[in-house]
């Protein structure tokens, strides 16, 4: 028997849940593969009925070998989500890793034992449907009743915990942090498009960073496992802790005491400007070369994902494993609930928080720069005018000075010095340039799901900031 | 470097786009043999899945307790937790002191003296009728 986009076996016979138990598995049409769930209908699962013990193997085209699934309710998802006998099994004979199978077709029936819970890495998928903390978690969340309980499961799970990328969140993580790049910078990049570089690194990591997301993940009520393990409630977060004393390796130090510049930051650094974790750089190992038209993102997910499986797991910082998690929602609401819901929540739980994009600039010779800016955009050269004063000979007095270029007013700020007045005029004359916002704005991801109306506006795209 | 960028992080508004309830678990604790949980055992039986059933965000473990008072406890997002003792109380009371613990923000009691929190205060304060100047419609003009 053979279906496509299905990979079942069956329990063996020693777990009561499925002891003469008959059931349909995936009656429902596999959905989550286009935004609008409405996939073709060849796509739906065929429904299968077990009724005895005996195994049934059901063969997948895209893999070499039928696996041994435990059984579990249906879930409208095609990703491996449950936990595999054979691969657990396997661990006992070192001689020969799969006994039971020759050239993808089953000879015999695989041995496997039962399982503990307490010996497993992270916890069974069928236990998901029976937490009170993760259905909690769904309804905090206002999930779509189509994002299923099993994936908000493994999300929970970190690589730390469970480092076999078949359960763990590794996966899902790298498309949610994608996403949460590609909408942040889209949103910063289109509503402000004269925004400095150093800003936007700021910003996107003000919404998105390693402390945002893991205080978003707070805010949700997530609450961490003391230990991982296959025991515990499928609704805890599930990271190995560090161990006491123990200090997670600064990229800074592989980078060495060469000088980091913006431009180098924005050539090999990630999307916040911050160094790659856990990166060869191209300097820190002579015999180490990026091959030339790899991109730098592929090598260091390689070289994760040959580390990440036969590795023993490495204790992460919790911060890390909210980051994670939150990673890991964002991408798998993605795949199962597609963009338009997935904007829909970025926009509820990201974009709504408060941020004062003004207050990220720190200028260093801001009339220098204004009047560098002025030449560029063929404006008179910027001069600073007294516009009010008050208590000059008191303890305490305030001037109010504006920078002009010609008869336009550029920037105007207060002061207790005339200096300070004259420098704070041109911060803001600077600010009010570069945080330009234009009044109509089109989001290129809204392009994707673009209605019958949708009406495209080029958005503006500035020369760039002015280098002192 | 001529400009440099200061780190901060995008605060949180609850409500404002999504809103997430506060309290995320309420344990009920029970005593069989006691008579002071007897109110407490027929909200249980009777009331509990109902009130599950309304606020689906709620995590809700009920446990036994013997040789104690009824109480219920809530946590809360922030950490903090809120415990109410429903000795002798009657289902429906322990109904609201249920919700007290769903509307509740975890945060100690506090007392709010002035009329309004904002994180854009307002240089001149809240516009007054009853003060400044008078306008009178006829004339379009401060007395």
């Amino acid at each position: 028997m053979i279906v496509d986009f299905l990979d079942v076996g069956v329990e063996p016979p020693s777990n009561p849940h499925v002891l003469g138990i008959s059931f349909s598995i995936a009656s429902r049409p596999l959905t989550g593969y286009r935004a609008d769930g409405v996939g073709p209908p060849d796509l739906f699962m065929k429904p299968i009925r077990l009724r005895t013990q005996v195994p049934l193997y059901l063969r997948s085209p895209s893999r070499a070998h039928p696996h041994f699934l435990r059984s579990h309710p249906p879930t409208p998802f095609s990703l491996p989500q449950c936990r595999r006998y054979s691969a657990y099994a396997a661990q006992e004979s070192a001689s020969n890793p799969h006994p039971s199978f020759e050239d993808g077709q089953p000879i015999d029936r695989p041995r496997t034992r039962r399982w503990k819970d307490e010996e497993l890495p992270s916890p069974l998928v069928q236990r998901s449907l029976s937490s009170p903390k993760l259905s909690a978690l769904h309804a905090r969340l206002s999930l779509p009743s189509r994002f299923p309980i099993q994936t908000l499961a493994r999300a929970l799970v970190t690589p730390s915990a469970d480092p076999n990328p078949q359960f763990n969140n590794a996966a899902l993580e790298t498309l949610g942090s994608d996403l949460l790049g590609y909408y942040t910078s889209e949103y910063l990049l289109c509503h402000y498009p004269r925004i400095p570089i150093a800003i936007l690194f700021a910003a996107q990591s003000a919404y998105v960073g390693s402390t945002a997301l893991a205080t978003i993940a707070k805010e949700w009520g997530v609450e961490t496992a003391a230990h991982p393990g296959g025991e515990v409630d499928p609704g805890l977060l599930q990271h190995l802790k560090l161990a006491s004393g123990e200090e997670v390796a600064s990229p800074e130090e592989a980078w060495g005491n060469r000088r980091r510049t913006l431009s180098s930051r924005v050539l090999y650094d990630d999307q916040f400007g911050d160094l790659h974790k856990g990166v060869t750089t191209p300097f820190s190992n002579t015999n180490f070369k990026f091959p030339k038209d790899v991109p730098r993102e592929t090598i260091s997910n390689a070289e994760d994902h040959a580390t990440g499986a036969e590795a023993e797991p490495v204790g992460i910082p919790v911060e890390d494993a909210y980051k994670s998690f939150v990673r890991a929602l964002i991408g798998a609401l993605y795949l199962h609930c597609g963009p338009i819901a997935t904007k829909r929540f970025f926009q509820a739980h990201f974009l709504s928080r408060r941020l004062d994009v003004a207050s990220l600039f720190q200028f260093r010779h801001p009339q220098r720069e204004l009047a560098i800016l002025c030449g560029r955009e063929g404006f008179e050269a910027p001069v600073a005018r007294l516009i009010s004063e008050t208590g000059r000979l008191s303890r305490h007095p305030v001037y109010v000075v504006g920078v002009y270029s010609g008869k336009d007013k550029l920037g105007e700020a207060a002061g207790a010095s005339l200096m300070e007045a004259r420098v704070r005029a041109a911060a803001a004359a600077l600010k009010s340039w570069y945080l330009y916002s234009p009044l109509e704005v089109t989001l290129p991801s809204e392009t994707e799901h673009a209605g019958e109306g949708f009406k495209w506006s080029p958005n503006m795209v500035d020369y760039g900031e002015v280098f002192v | 470097m001529g400009l440099q960028a200061l780190s901060a992080m995008a605060k949180g508004q609850n409500g404002v786009g999504a809103f997430i309830l506060q309290c995320k678990r309420i344990d009920f604790h029970y005593c069989d043999y006691w008579g002071s949980s007897k109110g407490m055992v027929s909200f249980l039986k009777h009331r509990l899945a109902h009130f599950a059933k309304e606020h689906p965000s709620i995590e809700i473990n009920v446990s036994p307790k013997p040789n104690h008072h009824p109480v219920i406890k809530g946590t809360f997002i922030n950490g903090r937790i809120r415990a109410i003792c429903v000795k002798n109380l009657e289902p429906t009371q322990i109904y609201q002191k249920a919700l007290i613990l769903r509307n509740a923000s975890g945060d100690k009691v506090k007392r709010w003296n002035k009329p309004v929190r904002s994180d854009n205060p307002s240089v001149r304060g809240i516009w007054s009728p009853f003060h400044g100047a008078k306008v009178s419609l006829l004339s379009g003009k401060g007395s």
